[in-house]
């Protein structure tokens, strides 16, 4: 009996000590009242919610919310065009025919049936279809009502924290993130590598929700193909009538086409060409210039008297951003490659595709040329720019002595 | 009938191939484990008082092994030495009734007292005394708040990510020219680091493995922690606190530079940070009064 009190004396006073000799031991300038409390942070003098009181600062708006998770009606979503039939039959998918009397447009009043040659989908996915609205053909895609709910219960548990449970960019998470996640009631993306003249193809926004977005908290979402087609389509179905992909006249685009890599057997002859390309065509008005006026010049063709704006060797912040959050359309600054993270440029590939496609809402063109000899620039040079913006990040990302050796040499006009 | 003592050295015999494949077994393991990719456990502490806590885990599991063996032991010797010597000898019966006392004694009393508070000073007071001194010592140890060559960051935890933020060349949270970054936290050697962390949904783990370091981050509350990184290198920052779907993927990275390397890297990044500094956007600063 004596020993199991003592063990259980011991235990209480163990008990008893613990915490007193943790309060004893914090840190001596907190307010000794405070003990416990301290620990958990209800110090005296800090603001406890991040920038409180800051004007028409965070917290001001609510994150956007859901009254149901349960979707009862499907919708018609944009298809791609013939063009996207005509590839799909010729690598041999039976499903896709073309077909003469592939839509009916019956004519009111007159009882006179008009047919439309188009494509047909076998298992009735896709359809050619008449909107009567707008006087327009167009092939939709019926996506129903469970596909929708599957991909909203997936949506809220992997996306909502960010995008907003209705999927407007702006979730609790979303609060002071810059840049914004996507609204998905915009219907414009930045990295899904397809010209920014089209709504991309379901193929593109799944690589992009696979790879992620470097230095954002868009992860690479290990999602399965079958999660990932159904929210996929759900956030397809958030554009609001009239727009995006409840829209008759977009077009979809697959992720833009700039060949194989002509550099693969020798990366530093892309390497150099790139270097001349990026100052040529004057990335350098928004990107950092990585080498000298005067280099510019003769790379250029320029008059040897040419100047630069003064702050050549840093990237230039523009207010070209078609994104807002709550209203304020935000500043983006451009990348300095030897320092900050790409968002989509892993490799040269990556880098060529974004420049190709250019990022959709921000100030980055479209590089692709349209056709043969328009604006832009040929296939090859935007290869070569890819070789060359990689090779920036391989050889000095990371890397601040030998960043600010180089970048110290462009400054003081070596 | 076969007799117990008998029979141990027969199964010994028999699973000598078996003894053979886990000695085998233990070796490759115990190779494999050498190499630093594959290396169970930590890696080296990085941090100034690393090696300390370390110290401390080593300590308190060679008492506890102690402890451990001390028990095993009183628990073998009489099931060895009190075992029936007369079992098995024809009958098939046991040959008495095992007998125990329920520890009444005055002899038991006294015996189970000193075991207590031989037990009490020997693993738990020390401990205690030990772990309560380093934690003085170490994670309580804040720096002052005129300690000179603090760096100061600033942590706002979200699912699923770490947004870090540096007060830049003036030293100052809310300027300009603070230093924002995502899942890079970067430090110098030989100085040291001191935290301010929120969360902005929910609750979220500072963990720091290579420094020793972990704390809650907590939503309406700013959390502090410290440590000093002694290595240059770069290691990594985990959240480990279940945050939601994606808790695993919320991995950042602390990258220690050099004192010469970081103050460099503070210069170009608070100009960059001016560059993209924009004064309407008052919803991207979220800089908070520093709590000392």
């Amino acid at each position: 009996m004596k020993g199991t009190t003592l063990l259980m004396a011991s235990a209480g006073l163990l008990a008893c000590l613990a915490p007193a000799m943790v309060r004893a031991h914090s840190e001596p300038n907190s307010d000794p009242n405070d003990g416990a409390a301290t620990e958990e942070g209800h110090g005296e003098g800090a603001s406890v919610t991040p920038a409180a009181g800051k004007g028409d600062g965070p917290h001001t708006h609510a994150p956007g919310q859901l009254d149901d998770l349960i979707i009862s009606e499907g919708a018609w979503l944009i298809a791609p065009g013939a063009d996207w039939f005509a590839t799909r039959a010729a690598a041999g998918e039976a499903r896709f025919s073309e077909s003469e009397t592939a839509a009916e447009v019956t004519e009111d009043g007159q009882g006179v049936d008009e047919f439309e040659s188009g494509w047909i989908d076998s298992e009735g996915e896709y359809v050619f279809r008449y909107d009567e609205e707008e006087d327009e053909f167009a092939y939709w895609q019926w996506v129903d009502a469970d596909t929708l709910t599957s991909g909203r219960l997936l949506f809220v548990q992997y996306c909502a924290s960010c995008h907003g449970f209705d999927g407007a960019g702006y979730g609790r998470s979303a609060q002071h993130l810059r840049p914004p996640p996507r609204s998905f009631q915009q219907s414009t993306f930045k990295f899904t590598k397809v010209i920014s003249d089209y709504l991309p193809s379901d193929q593109a926004l799944a690589e992009l929700v696979k790879a992620g977005l470097d230095g954002t908290p868009m992860l690479p979402w290990a999602l399965s193909d079958m999660q990932l087609a159904d929210i996929i389509q759900y956030f397809k179905s958030l554009s609001p009538e009239g727009t995006g992909w409840r829209d008759v006249y977009s077009e979809i685009s697959d992720t833009v086409e700039i060949g194989a890599d002509p550099y693969a057997s020798d990366p530093a002859a892309g390497v150099a060409k790139g270097r001349d390309v990026y100052h040529r065509i004057g990335c350098y008005s928004c990107h950092p210039g990585y080498v000298s006026p005067a280099a510019i010049n003769t790379i250029a063709g320029k008059d040897a008297g040419t100047s630069y704006r003064d702050d050549l060797t840093y990237p230039k912040a523009t207010r070209s951003s078609a994104f807002d959050v709550q209203g304020h359309y935000v500043q983006i600054l451009p990348p300095d490659f030897t320092f900050h993270s790409m968002r989509s440029g892993r490799t040269a590939r990556d880098v060529a595709l974004t420049v190709a496609a250019g990022i959709g809402g921000a100030g980055m063109p479209q590089w692709k040329q349209s056709e043969p000899g328009g604006a832009g620039i040929p296939d090859d040079e935007i290869w070569a720019i890819g070789h060359y913006v990689r090779s920036l990040v391989d050889e000095y990302h990371n890397q601040p002595a030998k960043r600010a050796a180089f970048m110290a040499g462009l400054r003081n006009g070596d | 009938m076969i007799r117990l003592p008998h029979l141990f050295p027969a199964i010994a015999r028999r699973a000598a191939p078996a003894w053979a494949l886990m000695a085998l077994a233990g070796s490759v393991t115990a190779q494999a484990a050498e190499e630093p990719a594959r290396r169970m456990g930590l890696n080296p502490p990085a941090s100034s008082y690393g090696q300390m806590f370390d110290d401390l885990f080593m300590m308190i599991t060679a008492l506890i092994s102690g402890a451990f063996v001390i028990v095993l032991f009183m628990l073998l010797v009489p099931v060895i030495r009190d075992r029936d010597r007369k079992w098995g000898d024809g009958t098939g019966k046991p040959s008495h009734k095992a007998s125990f006392d329920h520890g009444r004694s005055l002899h038991d009393k006294r015996f189970t007292a000193v075991v207590s508070i031989i037990v009490f000073f020997v693993l738990d007071a020390s401990v205690l005394y030990v772990t309560m001194k380093d934690l003085r010592e170490g994670f309580w140890n804040i720096p002052a708040p005129d300690t000179p060559d603090v760096v100061k960051v600033e942590v706002l935890a979200q699912q699923w990510a770490w947004n870090f933020r540096l007060p830049g060349t003036d030293g100052e949270f809310g300027t300009a020219d603070d230093i924002l970054t995502l899942n890079d936290m970067v430090v110098s050697v030989n100085r040291p680091v001191q935290l301010n962390m929120t969360a902005k949904d929910v609750i979220h783990s500072l963990f720091l493995p290579d420094m020793r370091l972990k704390r809650d981050v907590n939503p309406g509350a700013i959390n502090e922690a410290w440590f000093e990184p002694i290595t240059v290198g770069t290691y990594d920052i985990l959240c480990a606190e279940l945050c939601g779907f994606a808790h695993y993927q919320m991995h950042a990275k602390v990258r220690v530079l050099s004192e010469a390397d970081f103050d460099a890297w503070v210069q170009e990044a608070s100009i960059l940070a001016l560059a993209a500094h924009d004064e309407s956007d008052t919803e991207a600063q979220w800089a908070w009064d520093w709590k000392e």
